[in-house]
């Protein structure tokens, strides 16, 4: 099985944060959005850090990503499925799919026995392609612990 | 109590132009039906009231993430006032009679004490809120084709009506069929 990066949501750990803070702020999202601007990447990576540690993970999946996988099987691409519904999985010929998934699915998937292969496939595009590597850092401590 | 309409901006939308290159190198026509659940929005929608995000989380295939009352105290102009008891004087009256009573009840249980997240329990349900949401397109087509009907209440019609114009302003080439009711 092999993946390539598609697309990505822009600036994935400031999405994050953004998320975050609107379920504690009152204040509009220019607002919002201009308080994570100015306290920088450090506060990201400190809202991403609390996020994991408390088990909020919904936050994460306003990161969204999608991939082109090649070489899989329908077998295999059906077990990730039942393991993991949130997969959005699209044929294109009878090896190549389209795959989309968020950030909590994919920190699911690489603490999990079947997703972690996929995850770890995921998490090192991210990181070649340098996608989100506070969150990457964070996550999977700055290499994927799906292997 | 003044109302302010329900403001909704779109945060980021997935790029389609990406979606068709990966069909390009496996060198299969793009099909838009085919990319539904892989295209996504995120929206932040404010000032639209309780009553409207209890029925738009009802569509479970998205991500919420709302304003806390736990945390955040109730703000006294933040009301949505439904048209038909804007127009109506007597029944206006009642509202913003009430209102200022539930709010000042609020006020008093805080002060003597109470937390925010007990205190809210006696807030109204059309108290203003705020959500981000992130949604596929398939998603979002199946809430505009249900909540733009004529038996859907006006509120969320309204939110309907624009989280569609501005999915289809962003990715016009998936909204090509006339969906609103």
């Amino acid at each position: 099985m092999r993946a390539s990066l598609v697309w990505s949501s822009p600036n994935p750990e400031k999405t994050i944060a953004v998320a975050m803070r609107r379920c504690y702020s009152t204040k509009p999202i220019e607002d919002i959005e201009a308080e994570l601007q100015q306290k920088g990447v450090e506060y990201w990576k400190y809202l991403l850090v609390k996020c994991l540690q408390d088990k909020s993970l919904d936050v994460l999946e306003h990161f969204t990503m999608t991939l082109l996988v090649e070489e899989a099987s329908g077998v295999e691409v059906g077990e990730l499925i039942r393991a993991f519904p949130y997969l959005r999985f699209s044929g294109l010929d009878s090896s190549s799919w389209l795959l989309s998934l968020n950030a909590r699915t994919l920190v699911e998937m690489s603490r999990d026995a079947v997703g972690k292969a996929l995850a770890k496939l995921v998490v090192g595009e991210l990181e070649r392609m340098n996608v989100s590597p506070i969150f990457n850092g964070v996550a999977f401590g700055g290499e994927t612990h799906a292997g | 109590m003044e109302a302010r309409r329900t403001r909704v901006k779109l945060l980021y939308h997935t790029d389609v132009t990406a979606l068709k290159e990966a069909f390009l190198t496996k060198r299969v026509p793009f099909d838009p039906a085919l990319v539904m659940e892989h295209v996504v929005y995120m929206f932040e929608i404010e000032d639209c009231s309780r009553v409207t995000t209890h029925q738009l989380v009802r569509h479970r295939v998205a991500s919420y993430d709302q304003e806390s009352q736990r945390f955040s105290a109730a703000t006294k102009e933040g009301v949505v006032v439904p048209p038909r008891v804007e127009s109506n004087e007597a029944a206006r009256r009642i509202f913003d009679e009430t209102l200022k009573r539930v709010y000042a009840a609020y006020d008093e249980l805080v002060s003597a004490g109470v937390a925010k997240e007990d205190a809210r329990y006696i807030l109204p349900n059309g108290i203003k809120t705020k959500i981000v949401v992130t949604i596929n397109a398939r998603s979002l087509m199946h809430i505009v084709w249900q909540r733009t009907a004529l038996q859907a209440q006006w509120e969320i019609r309204e939110l309907a009506t624009t989280l569609h114009r501005l999915a289809k302003e962003a990715t016009p080439e998936l909204w090509t069929e006339v969906i609103e009711r």
